[in-house]
């Protein structure tokens, strides 16, 4: 009986490693918009598609350990897209960046065209600073239809104008967690998606709250988030709309069940947190987060297990954060390699720099 | 260095894909020419190779070709760029080293959109307002909504960061309505910036929405004129809606006459639209329009087909909000300590009703 367990459990190991690009099919992959980017194992990059309620797995083909010097600096990084997609920089949003964790390549999510018939298109720039369209015609994918939470209701004119906005994607021990925010209800509505996508499978929406740092709490949605590993236990750290720095377990996250996430810290008003990455530097785990308006900010990862919950307002400290000097305009972060962090910078002239910056 | 020698006049209401093009001086490769024959560049003159040809927007520096289908054809060859071109730039077509560059027209035509509509209607609102509804007459462009939205206090300063701003602002998909929520962190109670800075508007005080005529709208153009929204702040709003507070009207059966509920306060004006469902006593929907009017505070129901005698029941979801983002059994913040909170788990709640 062990030993035939023994072979099952070998035998769907090997199912499970064959299955990233089974369960996806070659053709057109139909997004109707390219908003936040995660990537995935083995090369898979998951692109959020707001407008199409969908989150796409496209397979990158981007596997091999990229050649180059390293570092990847392309300055006017948005003039140099709305070129090769034959347009002016005013006529494109550079929406999300990611880092190919294989081949380090960076993999850029674009609107050519700001109006609603702007046409999506992911972009990757190569060490050697080439860019080049990611061809989402023949392209091995597959998507996740992302179910509306409320009926869709039409107006007098026929149109549903409720829509979710998707603000973070990550992908978690064989699940995508998606957070959205309606431009109706205000509410938390993050989603678990197995991958591989089932046909079947929809997604579960959880509700998250955040109540331990005070009196009150607010079913809120989540803005952006990172998975970070506290003594071999999956969290979510995550950034509400309405305050800055909660932690919960992943296997927290069920679908119908109301989740208190814990508030670690108060990152000061005023400010909103854009993106965070986490890193190791002698042998100490840091996290590093780019802010609308407190710039680049560093603070220790260690010890969020031991970290006491806020429970009031005068009991407010939370986690220690310190500003990088000199870092200013990071509008995406994402980690490049073990040494280094990839940022988008919008620049004193208005245009964008992808530069890489060494972690602090 | 190519020259100009001929503007073709742009006419209005072109589309990018028919324009004419600017002939600039033909520094070309023996007998071929480059033309642009709508949305296609077409080299003729004699057979051609598509390695030969490639066209890039003209601009300095190192410049990618565009994306698209080449195809040699009889007595030249054509190329059909992946997207289309963008009025007012300029490409740059290179045959065999021969450069030829043509200029999209930009066509004049006077901004029109205007922003038709913005929720909540009231002339005054609660100090912890949630959420405007901004709705335009046409669809606009993403990317600048906070560049041109303030909102001013009664001595017309304007309020430091009253709104989330989030990246990925908050239209539907046609893009012709836009939500802006207020900073939720200043409405909360007890975190770090509703202590520190507070509300952002204050109960007493006059502000005014002003958007700017300068937002650009999906073709590009500006507003055709600012837009004002004066209102007076009222005390904050933080009881829940409760249903058995609101006034139903039946209709009576035989006519198409509409069924209304009325509420005692203003309430979120999408969610009246989305979050309401006539139903037969057996939870059959049933048909019809809506119409919301009285500043947000009455909801109207016109049947499809006249009324049946008979039970029904409005379903309202448990998620409907008011101005200040309460919802049916729970305010936006819930104080834990005095928690008062009935738990509903339904997802809607029924209102009962009879035609007689």
């Amino acid at each position: 009986m062990r030993l035939v367990t023994t072979f099952t459990l070998l035998a769907s190991l090997a199912v499970a490693a064959v299955d990233y690009s089974s369960s996806l099919t070659q053709g057109k992959a139909d997004m109707k918009s390219a908003g936040s980017l995660a990537f995935g194992p083995d090369g898979i990059l998951f692109v959020g598609d707001s407008v199409g309620a969908a989150v796409f797995a496209i397979d990158t083909q981007d596997r091999k350990p990229g050649k180059g010097s390293g570092t990847v600096e392309i300055a006017g990084i948005n003039e140099k897209i709305a070129a090769l997609l034959g347009t002016a920089a005013d006529q494109i949003l550079v929406n999300d960046m990611a880092v190919n964790p294989l081949s380090k390549n960076v993999y850029l999510s674009v609107s050519r065209g700001k109006g609603p018939d702007a046409i999506p298109v992911i972009v990757r720039a190569g060490h050697s600073g080439k860019l080049e369209e990611v061809s989402l015609d023949k392209v091995k994918h597959s998507r996740a239809g992302l179910p509306n939470p409320v009926e869709a209701k039409k107006d007098a004119r026929g149109n549903n104008l409720r829509m979710d906005s998707i603000t973070d994607l990550a992908y978690v021990d064989g699940k995508v967690f998606v957070a959205g925010l309606s431009n109706e209800e205000f509410s938390s509505n993050l989603r678990s998606i197995p991958f591989p996508f089932k046909a079947v499978e929809n997604g579960t929406s959880v509700e998250i709250y955040h109540g331990q740092h005070g009196r009150f709490e607010t079913n809120s949605p989540v803005r952006t988030f990172v998975p970070y590993e506290i003594k071999s236990e999956s969290y979510l750290l995550a950034a509400y709309t309405c305050t800055p720095l909660v932690k919960f377990p992943v296997a927290s996250l069920k679908p119908g069940t109301k989740v208190m996430g814990t508030t670690i810290a108060e990152l000061g008003n005023r400010n909103r947190p854009l993106d965070m990455v986490i890193y190791q530097k002698s042998g100490h785990d840091f996290i590093l987060m780019n802010n609308s308006s407190r710039g680049v900010m560093k603070m220790s990862a260690e010890n969020l297990d031991k970290f006491e919950p806020i429970k009031s307002q005068t009991e407010l400290q939370g986690v220690k954060y310190e500003t990088i000097a000199g870092l200013k305009g990071v509008e995406q972060l994402d980690k490049l390699d073990k040494e280094n962090a990839l940022m988008l910078v919008r620049n004193d002239g208005g245009s964008l720099d992808l530069k890489t910056v060494a972690l602090p | 260095m190519p020259f100009l020698t001929a503007l073709l006049p742009a006419p209005r209401f072109l589309t990018p894909v028919l324009l004419a093009l600017i002939v600039l001086a033909p520094l070309l490769a023996a007998e071929h020419t480059v033309r642009l024959d709508g949305p296609v560049f077409r080299v003729s003159g004699g057979p051609a190779r598509c390695e030969d040809f490639a066209v890039s927007v003209d601009a300095p520096g190192e410049i990618p070709a565009l994306n698209g289908t080449c195809a040699a054809e009889a007595g030249g060859l054509s190329f059909r760029p992946k997207y289309p071109l963008q009025p007012g730039l300029r490409y740059r077509a290179v045959y065999r080293g021969a450069v030829s560059v043509f200029e999209i027209p930009k066509p004049v035509v006077a901004p029109s959109t205007v922003v038709d509509r913005v929720y909540p209607s009231s002339a005054t609102i609660p100090e912890n307002i949630l959420k405007f509804y901004l709705h335009f007459s046409a669809p606009m462009n993403r990317g600048e909504a906070y560049r041109h939205l303030r909102l001013l206090d009664g001595s017309g300063a304007p309020v430091a960061l009253p709104f989330l701003e989030i990246d990925q602002e908050l239209w539907d998909r046609e893009a012709r309505r836009l939500t802006v929520l207020f900073d939720p962190g200043r409405i909360k109670r007890g975190l770090v910036p509703n202590e520190e800075v507070g509300l952002p508007i204050r109960a007493g005080g006059k502000y005014t929405l002003v958007i700017d005529a300068g937002w650009q709208d999906a073709a590009g153009l500006p507003l055709k004129q600012e837009f004002r929204k004066a209102f007076r702040a009222v005390e904050s709003d933080r009881i829940p809606p409760d249903p058995k507070t609101w006034t139903l009207t039946a209709p009576a059966a035989g006519r198409r006459e509409p069924l209304a509920l009325e509420f005692p306060e203003p309430m979120d004006h999408a969610l009246l639209l989305g979050l309401i469902e006539v139903t037969s006593r057996a939870g059959r929907p049933i048909e019809g329009s809506v119409d919301v009017d009285r500043e947000e505070m009455r909801w109207r129901f016109t049947p499809a087909e006249p009324w049946k005698p008979g039970e029904y029941a409005i379903q309202v979801g448990r998620t409907i909000e008011d101005r200040a983002g309460n919802t049916i059994g729970r305010p936006f913040d819930v104080d834990v300590f005095e928690r008062v909170e009935e738990r509903i788990s339904r997802e809607t709640v029924p209102v009962h009703f009879t035609v007689r």
